[in-house]
């Protein structure tokens, strides 16, 4: 009881989110800060973070490394580890429940059923002591009242799903090839038909040829399971094959958001921007790749205004001292760039936009 | 158990897949004969040796002879028979020794585990407490415990418990620091599993490979420590047979009768090398990487 009145009081103060994802937003990540504590220094992860998801929506978050992915994903289900991580504000609401509210109790019963994670690496996310099927079954165990018998059934159930034949239940993860494992690990997330699948990085760990299965069998059960999806990677070309809108972060915040379609064919960002330059096309023939020259900012010290006016060709003294706001741009995507604010002119970087990719 | 009918015609059970592979090696079946062996004697004791007459009764005609055909290890001081001695000694000594470790592993593990899994708060109060046990000589600390409760079987199994403690809590601890942080303690915590459930069920099991080996050897320490308080007259009193206490009596016989030292000595060592044999197998067979 007490939630629902915290969330209805907890709405209206903050900044008004695109209507268009509004109405059923399952996942709503608002403001969230999170850092990481050491001896010598304060390491400023997620800085301020705006997300929703909404239900049987799937969202790529898409970002280099370090950009504070996995830290975001880990916080929706308070896996931070603790020391030396910390949420420093924020809120994070899935169905209507506030999760840095949520007591542990409440945390456990969440995690798996309602909200599951598929981690990067399946070589090392399978406990080797215990075979795949009572690692799923473990899972079902878990949340569902089942005897023995039927949770073996419906682990079993899991394993033909992804399309690993029941006979191998019994066997352990070792004796699986990595794109196995992780039709397991993704058996596992899947086994209590959760609302939302956290996937960290699902294909990295793969070789290029298994990753196409994998992506497959999890567009299959999406459509399937209509379950919603946060994809975390850095692979855009992953995204485009799986996700219905994208959301690029850079040092710990969105800096472009919107539909595949939007943000593929007009991105808005220099950054964004210089994410599709290095990426070889079929079509153009290149004589040369145009990466983006620099480093993310040291996460101990981001600079005061945007965080890419280092690295942004585009830049003016402006950037460097004003943080920009994320800005509506037509349809649903929004930006974060002082220029499309309108703070100042950059008609290159608007020649850019209107080109397209 | 009643899985294993069941699942029969689908795979053997996970008991039975232990027992194929340890069946493999063949070192840890030599260990596991002997060690049957030794036990099925300590059991049926009775039945081959006589406790009144061959155990306890004293004969000095008898005393300190050879081995022949009538005794075959020989006799003792007072004309004992040192077989007799050493198959009635196995039911003091295995029984205590096996329930020391198991106390000390239990507990011990258990402790190391929390300190290795919980805060740094937690971490350091359990790990200080063991740091002061580890500082006081063991058989110093066995006095001293059997010296204020009494002397008693019980309270000289407990004092030996609480010195094998430390070093299994340490041993514990270090390999719950390395398992706690692979990602599928992770994507165990991730799927909603608690504290408890995360130490017992996917933490140990991963360490089990140190205990193992750890409970192994310290077992043979267990049967020294019996012996050596039995020696100062903490532990079982002298006319009860016990491996230990043969073993230092028979000492100062050494020059003129080894045999009276040199075959409970053997009974130690041959049980103590018979669990360490049975100890790295069963290592081996529990982990399922090196299966097949």
């Amino acid at each position: 009881m007490e939630e629902k009145k915290q969330h209805k009081t907890a709405l209206p103060e903050k900044e008004p989110i695109p209507s268009a994802q509004a109405p059923e937003a399952l996942l709503d990540i608002r403001g969230l800060r999170v850092e990481y504590h050491t001896d010598e220094d304060v390491v400023y992860a997620v800085n301020g973070l705006d997300l929703t998801i909404g239900k049987g929506e799937s969202l790529g978050l898409v970002g280099e490394t370090g950009a504070g992915k996995t830290t975001t994903a880990l916080s929706v289900l308070r896996l931070i580890a603790d020391p030396p991580g910390k949420i420093m504000g924020g809120e994070i609401w899935f169905e209507g429940e506030d999760m840095l509210q949520a007591k542990p109790a409440r945390l456990r019963e969440i995690r798996g059923s309602k909200i599951s994670v598929i981690f990067q690496d399946p070589m090392t996310s399978l406990n080797p002591v215990y075979s795949v099927g009572d690692q799923i079954a473990e899972v079902i165990h878990q949340h569902e009242k089942c005897s023995k018998e039927e949770g073996r059934r419906k682990a079993g159930d899991m394993l033909e799903m992804v399309g690993i034949p029941r006979a191998r239940y019994d066997e352990y993860p070792h004796q699986f090839s990595g794109g196995m494992k992780q039709r397991v690990v993704i058996a596992m997330s899947i086994a209590c038909s959760p609302e939302l699948i956290l996937a960290d990085e699902p294909t990295t760990a793969l070789d290029v040829t298994i990753q196409a299965q994998v992506l497959e069998l999890m567009n299959e059960l999406k459509e399937k399971l209509r379950t919603s999806l946060l994809l975390i990677t850095h692979d855009l070309g992953v995204v485009a094959q799986v996700c219905d809108r994208v959301a690029i972060m850079y040092a710990g915040e969105i800096v472009e958001s919107g539909t595949i379609a939007e943000v593929f064919d007009h991105p808005h960002h220099p950054y964004t921007i210089g994410l599709f330059g290095s990426i070889p096309s079929l079509d153009e023939t290149a004589e040369k790749l145009k990466p983006i020259q620099g480093q993310m900012p040291d996460p101990t010290e981001l600079p005061e205004g945007c965080a890419f006016a280092p690295r942004c060709p585009y830049a003016t003294e402006a950037c460097r001292t004003h943080k920009p706001e994320m800005t509506g741009v037509g349809g649903t995507q929004m930006v974060r760039c002082l220029a499309h604010q309108g703070v100042f002119e950059s008609p290159e970087l608007m020649e850019e936009v209107r080109h397209g990719r | 158990m009643t899985g294993k009918v069941k699942n029969k015609n689908k795979k053997k059970s996970q008991a039975a897949a232990v027992w194929r592979r340890l069946k493999k090696n063949k070192m840890a079946v030599l260990g596991l004969i002997i060690l049957a062996i030794i036990i099925f004697f300590a059991v049926f004791a009775d039945v081959f040796f006589d406790y009144e007459t061959l155990v306890i009764q004293q004969n000095a005609s008898l005393k300190l002879q050879p081995p022949s055909a009538e005794h075959w290890l020989g006799t003792d001081e007072v004309g004992r028979d040192i077989l007799a001695r050493i198959v009635h000694g196995a039911r003091i000594s295995l029984p205590v020794a096996f329930a020391t470790i198991a106390i000390a592993t239990v507990v011990g593990g258990l402790l190391g585990a929390i300190a290795g899994y919980g805060s740094r708060r937690v971490d350091d109060v359990i790990m200080r407490v063991m740091d002061i046990f580890l500082a006081i000589p063991s058989i110093l600390l066995s006095i001293a415990l059997v010296s204020a409760m009494g002397t008693s079987v019980t309270n000289m199994m407990l004092a030996i418990s609480i010195s094998n403690i430390p070093p299994f809590a340490r041993i514990v601890r270090s390999a719950v620091l390395t398992i706690k942080n692979e990602e599928y303690i992770e994507a165990a915590r991730a799927i909603g599993a608690s504290d408890k459930r995360i130490i017992l069920k996917h933490i140990l099991p991963n360490c089990m490979a140190p205990i193992i080996v750890q409970a192994t050897l310290s077992i043979a320490g267990s049967i020294l420590a019996i012996a050596s308080l039995s020696f100062i007259g903490l532990g079982i009193s002298p006319p009860t047979p016990e491996w230990g206490s043969m073993v230092s009596t028979g000492r100062q016989y050494f020059r003129a009768a080894w045999w009276v030292c040199a075959f409970p000595g053997l009974a130690i060592m041959l049980t103590i090398l018979s669990l360490n044999l049975l100890g790295d197998g069963l290592r081996d067979a529990l982990d399922p990487k090196l299966k097949n």
